[in-house]
């Protein structure tokens, strides 16, 4: 990868410390919230809305989910996320993979449909989906579970394939060929050639594709029935109306934490792995 | 004493009490007639079947959306009344609370009952001018009231009412004010006039409803309109001063219920505010007063209703006769600090042997006396067109 | 740019290219392309009465037309505010990619993840912690009160009346801080392609490190510029979280006039096409802009 020379860094301390010291500015402010977030979880607040500090208490981490209701909606999110990340990496990695692979009839148009969903703002995309389940009027289509999946699914199609198409941009597919000709059976030379190459590209848009579902308002919002199952985000917008918990806080720290640790196992393994991909060429 | 003015440490003192003998009340819904009669009944049905009285159908579920913070919840080691309800008739109940705009409701459930599918809830609980248009609309069941004889209990002044006439739609679920809440530690002062949410010493520190009745209604009483005789022509001068007052910067946010969060942060110094809320706010910070402003305020009713197509007919009867039985009504309103519709309430209260409960019988918030009622008005029934009106003219307001 | 090597790498495919196509454009066609016909056919339609949800396809035009005439304001303020919110994205976000790229050294990833993490959280959890910190209690008022800045703020503009929450900075910092991410991905991936020795090259040749980075970096990284801003700019000025939670009466964007449409006043044939509206200025704007510094990268 990209070296940066020893001369580069010595020449101009001055404007490294200014540059250093914006993106560290930059970074607290990416942290302000979330500050906010872990110190609330702490918070004993007096009325029913979480919002100003009124003194610590470890309470609310001792009962993490005293509130049922909230519990459930993280699960329905985890579980609809999961769905739909799947799904759209299947079918999305497929279009990336025939648009990077091959040379056909249609590929210019194809791109340009990827992108639209893209450069539409969510709260038409929310619309024209409600609209058309509206419209289409069939018990399968009644604004619920399958309404909000299908919703996810889709805008996370066009991301899946961006990202994926990105990843193996400029791969030599005739390498394919070349195993073939060495006499490998296609299956394995999907396994052995195809599938390391675009495994990174793969995990990265489905981890893409669940985040994006997992944090949906807009849409969510608009493709769910009255009554129905709350999403973490349409349970969060509710309990506005109502009551902010603390336990919201202790909910989103952890999450928080799970992510961060997730993260840091990445390197981790990655760090356990080298010696043994040291030996391989 | 004209203004009610939130008594509110002592009140404070009064719910908790109160809420600590709800045991003592849940015991005795056990042991009432009417409800080991409606017991008896319930074994008879298996969960599932879709039979019963009249052949109405039942699932041995229900599921009610209702505004929030509008019915006593299960804390601190009290049992609240939907615990109390499930236990006494073997429902499963899913309370949501997430009926949180009439207008947002509405739109949301239209798509459905315009093309003539069931709405997941069986009981809803839209306001007043809400329920006309889903008669008009013939969207709501009829009410089982022969499944509900408790429905005797509502008091003679909401028996068919304007809204319902033949009043075989809806039982109101609570009635309230609307009036001005503040926050005497911003305003470091009392206020008693809708002209005071006008005035510019508190610029971006005024709180105003999204629901037009509300907003509108306490801006006509102040420009000396009559809001229950109003027409759209004669609205402009209170539209006008609404939009000068939100150009200006002095309305710092149009709210739903959210409107609490704001006036508890102190981003509020006032707003126009629901009488039974600011009861229940006040309870924890109790720098938050109430006043039916002079120029008058505003009453409305929010109303259970059965949605057409509903398929627990006979569930959703139980427990609208359940919440109108008086010592379970009793209950739910001293929680909730708004009008209950049941009458038999402020006696059930005041014979409480607890001298806090039944100091709650003289709260002039939830017992209005007629000199107060007489200074709230009901905003008129609008027309279809009407109704397009004010709601174009408002909404461009508020999305200014 | 990689486009020719590109293609001849690529095979020449007879059915397996549609088929694998196949679930995919389904999808989109079904989802996407039919939703945005009915949406079509909602926006030419006119109620035929006012609360029954029955529309007739009258072919009524005049429905754009009303939609831009009516709220011209709102759309002009929806392309303002993400229009600053980008130029602040990038202003905040270039140096820290630039840094992580350049800088980072082996702490590279650790920085990557630390933009993200925050983005870990729920969007609506991050800005109701926003209305905390921009509150009128909150502890950023208390910092300018306490360090007497708040009339000079107030001067900028930043504070009215010496309130933050409900104001255009509300509105536009939830904007910036909630689409930074968006920005700093792009423009790091674009900065990390570029060969660094290509600095030093331009320094043997006399150059100052600043004409270096104007001449040689800047241009290579625009691409991930060009990615970072469209990811930016479209889902802002349709967004209608940030001026529900942080902003006022007066700071609404049009993606609250369509909900508003939608869920306030039923009005489904003006909400379609008010989402019209905003679509077409969109496309208009970026196609315009993708001739003027386009590539055919878009993604991250």
């Amino acid at each position: 990868m990209s070296v940066v020379p020893a001369r580069v860094r010595t020449r101009r301390p001055t404007g490294s410390i200014v540059l250093a010291v914006y993106a560290v500015g930059v970074l607290v402010y990416l942290f302000l919230p979330i500050i906010t977030i872990v110190a609330f979880s702490f918070n004993d607040p007096t009325s029913k809305f979480n919002l100003e500090w009124k003194g610590f208490t470890l309470d609310n981490w001792a009962d993490p989910f005293a509130k049922g209701q909230l519990l459930d909606a993280m699960l329905y999110s985890l579980w609809i996320a999961l769905w739909a990340s799947v799904v759209a990496t299947i079918i999305g990695g497929f279009v990336a993979l025939a648009l990077s692979r091959y040379r056909f009839r249609g590929g210019a148009f194809v791109n340009l449909f990827l992108v639209l969903p893209l450069t539409t703002p969510e709260v038409v995309l929310g619309a024209s989906l409600l609209n058309f389940f509206v419209f289409a009027d069939t018990p399968f289509l009644e604004r619920g579970f399958r309404t909000i999946l299908i919703s996810h699914i889709l805008f996370c199609v066009s991301f899946v394939s961006m990202t994926v198409k990105a990843r193996v941009r400029g791969f030599d597919w005739t390498l394919e060929d070349a195993a073939m000709d060495l006499g490998a059976p296609p299956l394995r030379v999907f396994y052995k050639v195809t599938f390391p190459l675009i495994i990174p590209g793969i995990l990265a848009a489905a981890l893409l594709s669940f985040a994006l579902s997992i944090d949906d308002y807009i849409i969510t919002t608009m493709v769910s029935p009255v009554g129905g199952e709350p999403t973490f985000p349409l349970y969060i917008a509710g309990a506005f109306q109502r009551e902010i918990s603390p336990q919201i806080n202790v909910l989103a720290t952890m999450v928080l934490l799970v992510s961060v640790t997730l993260m840091a196992a990445g390197p981790v393994i990655g760090l356990l792995r080298r010696p043994k991909a040291a030996t391989a060429p | 004493m004209n203004r009610q003015r939130v008594r509110t440490v002592q009140q404070a003192i009064n719910r908790r009490q109160f809420l600590g003998r709800g045991a003592m009340f849940g015991g005795a819904v056990m042991l009432s007639p009417a409800l080991l009669a409606a017991c008896g009944s319930d074994d008879d049905d298996k969960p599932g079947s879709s039979s019963t009285s009249a052949g109405r159908s039942s699932t041995g579920d229900l599921l009610v959306s209702n505004w929030p913070l509008y019915i006593d919840p299960t804390e601190d080691g009290v049992t609240g009344s939907i615990d109390l309800f499930k236990e006494a008739s073997g429902i499963d109940v899913t309370y949501n609370e997430d009926y949180n705009d009439n207008n947002e409701f509405f739109a949301k459930i239209q798509p459905d009952l315009a093309a003539g599918n069931a709405i997941e809830p069986d009981i809803i609980a839209p306001t007043f001018w809400l329920v006309a248009r889903l008669i008009s609309l013939g969207w709501l069941d009829k009410l089982p009231l022969d499944l509900i004889p408790n429905a005797a209990n509502l008091v003679s002044s909401l028996q068919k009412p304007s809204w319902d006439p033949t009043g075989e739609y809806s039982l109101p679920w609570q009635s309230g004010m609307t009036g001005i809440a503040y926050n005497i530690d911003v305003t470091g002062r009392e206020l008693d006039s809708v002209d005071d949410l006008f005035d510019p010493a508190f610029k971006g520190k005024i709180g105003m409803l999204t629901e037009m009745r509300d907003t509108l209604g306490l801006t006509l009483l102040s420009v000396g309109k009559d809001p229950n005789t109003i027409t759209f022509d004669d609205a402009a001068d209170a539209f006008d001063k609404l939009e000068k007052a939100k150009n200006d910067g002095q309305i710092r946010q149009f709210t739903g219920n959210d409107y609490q969060d704001d006036l508890i942060a102190g981003n509020f110094a006032a707003c126009v505010a629901w009488s039974g809320d600011v009861a229940q706010l006040a309870l924890d910070t109790p720098s938050l007063r109430f006043v039916i402003p002079d120029e008058g305020g505003m009453q409305w009713s929010d109303c259970m209703v059965i949605p057409k197509g509903a398929d627990s007919i006979v569930e959703a009867a139980k427990f609208m006769d359940y919440v109108y039985d008086p010592v379970n009504a009793a209950r739910i309103a001293a929680y909730v600090g708004y009008n209950s519709p049941v009458a038999g309430v402020q006696d059930e209260l005041r014979a409480s042997d607890d001298p806090a409960v039944a100091a709650l019988a003289d709260s002039a918030l939830m017992f209005p006396d007629d000199a107060t009622l007489g200074r709230l008005k009901v905003f008129k029934s609008l027309s279809d067109d009407e109704e397009a009106q004010f709601d174009e003219r408002f909404s461009s307001i508020t999305t200014g | 740019m990689a486009r020719g090597g590109e293609d001849r790498n690529q095979r020449k495919g007879t059915w397996q290219p549609y088929a694998m196509l196949a679930p995919g454009m389904l999808w989109l066609l079904l989802f996407f392309l039919v939703p945005m016909l009915i949406l079509l056919r909602y926006a030419l339609s006119e109620p035929t009465d006012r609360f029954s949800g029955k529309y007739e396809l009258t072919f009524r035009f005049a429905n754009f037309t009303d939609a831009i005439g009516d709220f011209g304001s709102q759309f002009l303020r929806s392309f303002a505010y993400a229009g600053i919110a980008t130029v602040l994205c990038i202003v905040l976000g270039y140096p820290l990619a630039y840094f992580i790229a350049t800088k980072g050294g082996r702490y590279k990833n650790l920085l990557l993840g630390l933009v993200v993490v925050p983005f870990f959280t729920s969007y609506l959890v991050r800005t109701i912690a926003w209305t905390t910190i921009m509150g009128d209690n909150g502890p950023l008022l208390a910092i300018s009160d306490g360090l007497s800045l708040t009339g000079l703020l107030d001067a900028l503009k930043i504070t009215t009346n010496g309130g933050m929450l409900q104001t255009q900075t509300a509105v536009i910092g939830g904007l910036t801080y909630n689409f930074l991410p968006f920005m700093v991905l792009p423009i790091y991936v674009s900065l990390e392609k570029i060969d660094l020795r290509l600095l030093d090259a331009a320094k043997d040749l006399y150059s100052t490190p600043r004409r270096a980075f104007w001449k040689v970096i800047f241009p290579l990284s625009l691409p991930g510029v060009f990615a970072g801003t469209l990811l930016t700019f479209i889902p802002a000025s349709g967004d209608f979280v940030n001026a529900q939670f942080l902003g006022g009466p007066n700071q609404q964007m049009i993606g609250n006039v369509i909900q508003n449409q939608f869920f306030k006043l039923n009005d489904f044939a003006t909400a379609a096409a008010l989402s019209f509206v905003l679509m077409f200025i969109i496309t208009v704007a970026v196609l315009v802009y993708a001739r003027l510094f386009g590539t055919d990268e878009l993604s991250v």
